[in-house]
């Protein structure tokens, strides 16, 4: 029998309506993500991961979003839940933490009171002062000193740090299944955002929770993910673990990124590498490839690559998959040829 | 928090004093000759040098002006004889066109004025910000266009023709209404509240345009931030979000200005006040001013400066306990 | 920090602009001359008048101007205090039409005896007239009233003739040595108990002037020789509730809000000829906008069908009210006291042909349109208004004015060639460096200048504008240093006798004289002919003699006629008796009924 994923996204279509005409935010993504499990989304801004992570609590409606495709968690329906559903989902068994820990906690509300909040909108029997307990311990074990002394003050009189671990107790004051965490160290310190993810992988030890991590630093992606989505464009174009992406990338716009990330280790050496050229316009998508134009590669096969969108297809013989025109063997010719 | 007020306090008077000597600047050097003004049909040169006697323009201004300080802290008596009478302290002088003290006059206005203000602030703003949510929340939709539309005509109209609008078509062809006849509201009731409803109407609705305006892309910056995503994310319910979330951030600034509206407000409504014939102290103010009579005219002035001090010390206080932030240690 | 003084900077400079902005456009009525082409439309209504109901007078103004008899003069404030409150010695019969003109006797069992030719006048008076308190009105207390108009430093703004023409000394600067009596030392007092002196039974108080004055009696009409008891003066304040003598008093007044009036149950009609107070109660409502006020009397709903307005209509609301039959019954168009006209400065205009040129080639039309059309008035054929009617006749208008008021420029040319020849200097100055013309800075005058400028440029007369402040135009046009060639003034009589607009106009004592023609050739026989008028104690003779002088006016041109200035009213359709009164030139308010 087949294991049911805690989490799985099928066919994801995220378009929004704007003056300018419409953005084709997402398109077409599938992913699944297991219990005690770290998926990765990476991607360079505009890529769609933030969006397809807001798309899982349904956060993206309301506006003008226009979302098709399939949510299932724990089985069940997301996309299609009524809004009495999806609040008791969100924040409850699926909690999300954002970007900037600066921004994301209510300015004008004790951080006692903001956790205390997200412990009785789902236990609404739960008195103030048994929750407000509940809270200081969540607070300790985030690593907040003197939890006492502090639940009672406001945001602005935390570190960046300190709030990002305010916002992590807040998140998972509930213990949910699923924590979507979106570039949750982007905006911090070196040193705090080792301390930040340790934390959360110490948690999702203890409670075995799933974790998506989008970002867009593979250095993060390493240290912390099972597995890997790499975005580009609206798509996904490769997912694989994150050995196998290490190790055997599969997709041009990986070489990139990964070369990106070698030249910052060889840096001393002078060899910085960036990939040239900008993202596609999500308004205007091209009929093809949306990476033809920043490609290396493609010159063999200008033809297919300029007019057929690649899909996601399973590449041997590795495990990855890959949306690219160009096989695997063709490609680490070309690769070697360009090495030499 | 207490030297803070203490602060305010201090620079309050130093300000107050210095927009009473900047209005008598002003007024000595205004082209308008209040002797000439005041003097009747034969207005021959002795008579307005007589005329500048009387009323005390013939002093040179500082004279003038310590006169006028003094008065405050000591009162003041004019003429003499049987017939002299006093403004007691604080006096701010004496209207000799009103034949009032100008204390009195203030205070006889003020309440007017006050009760027109208070009305209309607190009609404007529930009308503004509420209309000013609903169309951030039906964003792009026909409610939100609709109300785009009827405010951008709003914050155009003027107040006067609207003012005069409503009170032609409601009192003098409709006749819902009786004319209105101001009554304190202590006096009676029922004409009070018939005097002022239209007022009230006018100023609210026309300020409220702005005020929606304000609250709707407050409302809709306030979405956008963070925090509120993560309010949403927690499962809070959008009623809950929408109040300790959007509104809250949406609506401290807008406090600030109306603060200092409500403030300007309290200074006289010139135009309503004269449309609706409220006796008020907007129109004591324009009164003074096309009388060139000046005692009324630094007194209004500084009663107005009084309150858009106080305004911006009171906004300031609220600020900080909305805003932990910027909250006074 | 800076936003909220900038704000406090905004406050005290708009309030100063608005101060300066809004000086006074008072008389913004136009300029121009002659034809008698508009019949007026009086508001007199046939009907019985009945008693009872509530009178509403709406008003712009903030409060009545004063109320205190002794220092109210404007006409409409005249004829309201004088029809409800204040009673003096004598006053007009109240009726419309040239009757409005005249004199009766009032608390004065008759309009007066002169003696010594008019210096001494003597009133007997009528028994029984009391004040709202019951007590009964005494001779003293009429001396006292007038002895309050001495009081200059505090009985202000109200006419001044008892300090002119009682026998009272002077001192060197013209001042009367009786300084009032709030100040008066004993021997002061004296001198104006001499002057005004009652007799020992009290019935009888008797003036006596420093000159004759032939007309003495019209100028007791006068508020200012209403009475005023000694106990209940209060000096500067009286003006908020003096006592009434009238068969009304006040029950409430709260400026700003409203007037109201109620009757004086101490007051008889047996002891007052004039006065019929038909209504129980008048109600004057202030600070209206007056367009507010025009909507409220042509909707004439409710309690606004007993309502009268003190301002006129608004010149927009003309057309509405005099173009609907709907208001026939219930407007007018006539005219008001006053007569404008352009003064020259006889001493640098010295030259009739010159200012005959100006007469002839102006373009009055041009400017009776600017100022609102025939609505303004009608083209003034001298200096006194048909109203007058003793003293009024249609004058011969110099050759080749155009009745229509069109400019006519070969009359106009023709009038110039001539003072080429016979006054150079003149010629040369208005063709050449230009004639000063003085005008008020209001928006009338901005356009009416350019018209000046424009209709006389065809005619080869230079105009030189200087625009002055409004509220100092008239200080400044009537100060020796101010040097003008042109000026403009407007003017009513004090009462209806030419003696308050003839002397006052072209005497160089009198008190609005803009000629500076004291020098002019024809001056002298003017004096002695006006001063034969004033003392003309035959009120028919007298008229004689005001006609054949303004026809000398009108001759001389010291001062070119402008606009006999009308005004139009709209009131209530249940208000019965409301004309204009001609000798105020208002409503006689107290008169006013409420029709059944």
């Amino acid at each position: 029998m087949e294991k049911v994923p805690l989490l799985s996204v099928e066919n994801l279509n995220v378009e929004f309506s704007t003056p300018d005409g419409v953005v084709h935010a997402v398109n077409n993504v599938s992913f699944a993500v297991e219990s005690g499990e770290t998926l990765g989304i990476v991607g360079e801004s505009g890529s769609g991961k933030s969006v397809t992570a807001s798309s899982i609590l349904k956060l993206n409606s309301g506006v003008t979003a226009k979302t098709q495709g399939a949510i299932l968690f724990n089985g069940r329906d997301v996309l299609g839940a009524d809004d009495k559903t999806i609040r008791s989902i969100r924040g409850s068994e699926i909690a999300m933490i954002f970007q900037d820990p600066l921004s994301a906690l209510n300015p004008y509300y004790t951080i006692g009171n903001q956790i205390i909040e997200a412990y009785r909108v789902h236990h609404r029997d739960v008195k103030k002062s048994a929750a407000r307990k509940i809270a200081l311990e969540m607070l300790h074990r985030v690593g907040i000193p003197n939890p006492e002394a502090r639940i009672d003050e406001y945001p602005h009189q935390f570190s960046g740090g300190m709030r990002q671990r305010i916002v992590i107790a807040t998140a998972l004051i509930n213990s949910p299944k699923l924590l979507i965490a979106d570039e949750p160290t982007t905006a911090l310190d070196v040193t705090v955002q080792a301390q930040i993810l340790d934390l959360m992988k110490d948690i999702q030890k203890e409670n075995g929770m799933a974790i998506i991590l989008i970002t867009h630093d593979l250095g993060v992606v390493a240290e912390t993910c099972d597995d890997v989505a790499v975005m580009y464009g609206g798509r996904i174009v490769e997912k694989a673990t994150v050995n196998e992406l290490f190790l055997t990338p599969t997709h041009p716009y990986s070489f990139g990124l990964l070369g990106a990330v070698r030249s910052l280790d060889n840096s001393a050496r002078g060899e910085l590498q960036t990939i040239a050229g900008s993202p596609p316009s999500l308004l205007h998508l091209p009929s093809g490839c949306s990476f033809l134009p920043r490609c290396g590669y493609a010159q063999q096969n200008l033809a297919q690559c300029s007019s057929v969108v690649p899909e996601l297809e399973k590449v041997s013989p590795t495990e990855s998959f890959s949306a690219c025109h160009l096989r695997t063997e063709a490609l680490i010719s070309l690769k070697m040829k360009e090495l030499a | 928090m207490t030297t803070f007020i203490a602060r305010r306090i201090l620079f309050a008077l130093v300000l107050l004093a210095a927009v009473s000597l900047f209005t008598y600047l002003l007024f000595a050097l205004l082209p308008t000759d209040p002797a000439a003004l005041t003097c009747g049909k034969n207005c021959k040169p002795e008579l307005i040098a007589a005329n500048r006697v009387r009323l005390g323009y013939d002093k040179p201004i500082y004279e003038q002006y310590w006169q006028f300080i003094k008065g405050i802290f000591a009162g003041r008596t004019y003429g003499s004889g049987d017939i002299a009478f006093t403004c007691p302290a604080p006096s701010l002088g004496y209207s000799f066109n009103q034949h009032e003290c100008v204390s009195t006059l203030i205070g006889k206005t003020f309440p007017v004025t006050a009760f027109l203000s208070l009305g209309a602030f607190i009609l404007w703003m529930l009308l503004g910000v509420g209309t000013g949510t609903f169309a951030a929340l039906h964003r792009g939709k026909w409610q939100d266009r609709l109300t785009s539309v009827v405010t951008s005509i709003g914050v155009s109209l003027p107040t006067f023709y609207v003012g005069l609008l409503v009170l032609f078509s409601v009192v003098i062809w409709l006749q819902w209404l009786p004319f209105p006849h101001y009554a304190s509201p202590t006096e009676n009731l029922h004409d009070f509240l018939t005097a002022m409803i239209l007022p009230w109407i006018t100023l609210a609705v026309l300020s409220a345009a702005s005020y929606t305006r304000l609250t709707r892309n407050g409302v809709l910056e306030a979405m956008n931030e963070d925090f509120v995503r993560f309010g949403v994310a927690k499962g809070l319910k959008n009623r809950t979000v929408i109040r300790r979330y959007v509104l809250r951030a949406a609506l401290i600034p807008i406090v600030t200005i109306a603060g200092l509206d409500f403030a300007a407000l309290l200074g006289g409504a010139i135009v309503t006040e004269s449309v609706f014939s409220l006796p008020g102290m907007g129109r004591l103010a324009i009164r003074s001013v096309t009388d060139s009579d000046l005692p009324v005219l630094v007194g209004t002035t500084l009663v107005a400066a009084v309150f858009i001090v106080m305004a911006n010390t009171i906004v300031d206080i609220v600020y900080g306990v909305l805003d932990p932030r910027v909250r006074v240690k | 920090m800076k936003r909220r003084i900038i704000g406090l900077l905004g406050l005290a400079l708009s309030a100063s602009l608005i101060a300066s902005a809004c000086g006074s456009d008072s008389s913004s009525s136009t300029d121009t001359a002659v034809s008698n082409d508009t019949v007026a439309t009086p508001g007199t209504d046939a009907g019985t008048p009945t008693t009872g109901g509530t009178i509403h007078i709406l008003s712009q103004l903030e409060q009545i101007t004063h109320l205190d008899p002794q220092r109210n003069y404007t006409g409409s404030d005249l004829a309201f205090v004088g029809s409800t409150m204040q009673r003096a010695l004598t006053s007009y019969a109240y009726a419309p039409g040239s009757d409005g003109s005249k004199l009766v006797a009032d608390l004065a069992t008759d309009t007066g005896t002169p003696t010594e030719g008019g210096k001494v006048w003597s009133f007997t008076l009528r028994d029984g007239a009391t004040y709202e308190d019951g007590s009964a009105v005494t001779c003293a207390d009429i001396a006292y009233g007038v002895s309050r108009v001495f009081a200059t430093d505090i009985i202000v703004d109200g006419p001044t003739y008892a300090i002119t023409y009682l026998d009272i000394p002077k001192d060197a600067d013209d001042n009367s040595v009786y300084p009032g009596p709030y100040t008066a030392k004993a021997d002061q007092q004296a001198l104006f108990d001499k002057a005004v002196a009652c007799s020992e039974d009290g019935k009888t108080i008797t003036f006596t002037l420093s000159r004759v004055v032939s007309d003495f009696n019209y100028t007791t009409t006068l508020l200012a020789f209403s009475p005023v008891p000694k106990a209940k003066d209060t000096g500067e304040k009286y003006d908020m509730a003096p006592v009434s003598s009238g068969p009304y008093k006040i029950k409430s007044y709260e400026p700003g809000k409203s007037l109201v009036l109620v009757r004086n149950e101490n007051w008889s009609k047996a002891s007052d000829p004039i006065r019929n107070a038909y209504a129980d109660s008048f109600v004057y409502e202030f600070a209206l906008d007056p367009a507010v006020i025009d909507e409220r009397l042509i909707a004439d709903a409710g309690d606004d069908q007993y309502a009268v307005s003190d301002g006129g209509l608004q010149p927009e609301n003309l057309q509405t009210v005099f173009d609907d039959e709907r208001f026939k019954d219930r407007r007018q168009d006539d005219y008001d006291p006053y007569v404008s006209f352009t003064a020259f400065n006889a001493k640098t205009v010295s030259c009739v042909e010159v200012r005959r040129a100006v007469y002839l080639g102006l373009d009055r039309e041009a400017l009776r349109t600017a100022g609102g059309g025939p609505y303004t008035g009608d083209f003034a054929d001298g200096f006194i208004k048909p109203a007058l009617a003793d003293d009024y006749a249609p004058n011969k208008m110099p050759e080749g004015l155009n009745a229509d008021g069109t400019p006519n420029v070969e009359a106009a040319k023709a009038a110039l060639t001539e003072a080429k020849t016979k006054c150079p200097d003149v010629y040369a100055k208005a063709t050449g460096e230009g004639l000063k013309f003085f005008h008020p800075d209001t928006p009338t005058w901005q356009k009416n200048i350019s018209i000046w400028i424009e209709s006389l440029k065809a005619v080869g007369i230079v105009i030189k504008p200087t625009a002055v402040e409004p509220s100092k135009y008239y200080p400044t046009v009537q100060s020796d240093e101010t040097d003008y060639d042109i000026a403009r003034g407007a003017w009513g009589p004090d009462w209806p006798n030419a003696s308050t607009m003839i002397p006052e106009l072209f005497l160089t004592t009198g008190g609005f004289n803009l000629t500076r023609n004291g020098d002019d050739p024809a001056y002298k026989q003017f004096e002695t002919d006006t001063k034969a008028a004033l003392a003309e104690l035959d009120r028919s003779a007298q008229g004689t003699k005001w006609k054949a002088l303004n026809q000398f006016l009108v001759d001389q041109l010291w001062s070119l006629p402008g606009t006999f200035l009308k005004a139009q009213d709209l009131w209530g359709s249940k208000v019965g008796n409301a004309y204009r009164w001609s000798s105020s030139g208002s409503f006689l308010f107290g008169e006013l009924y409420v029709k059944q």
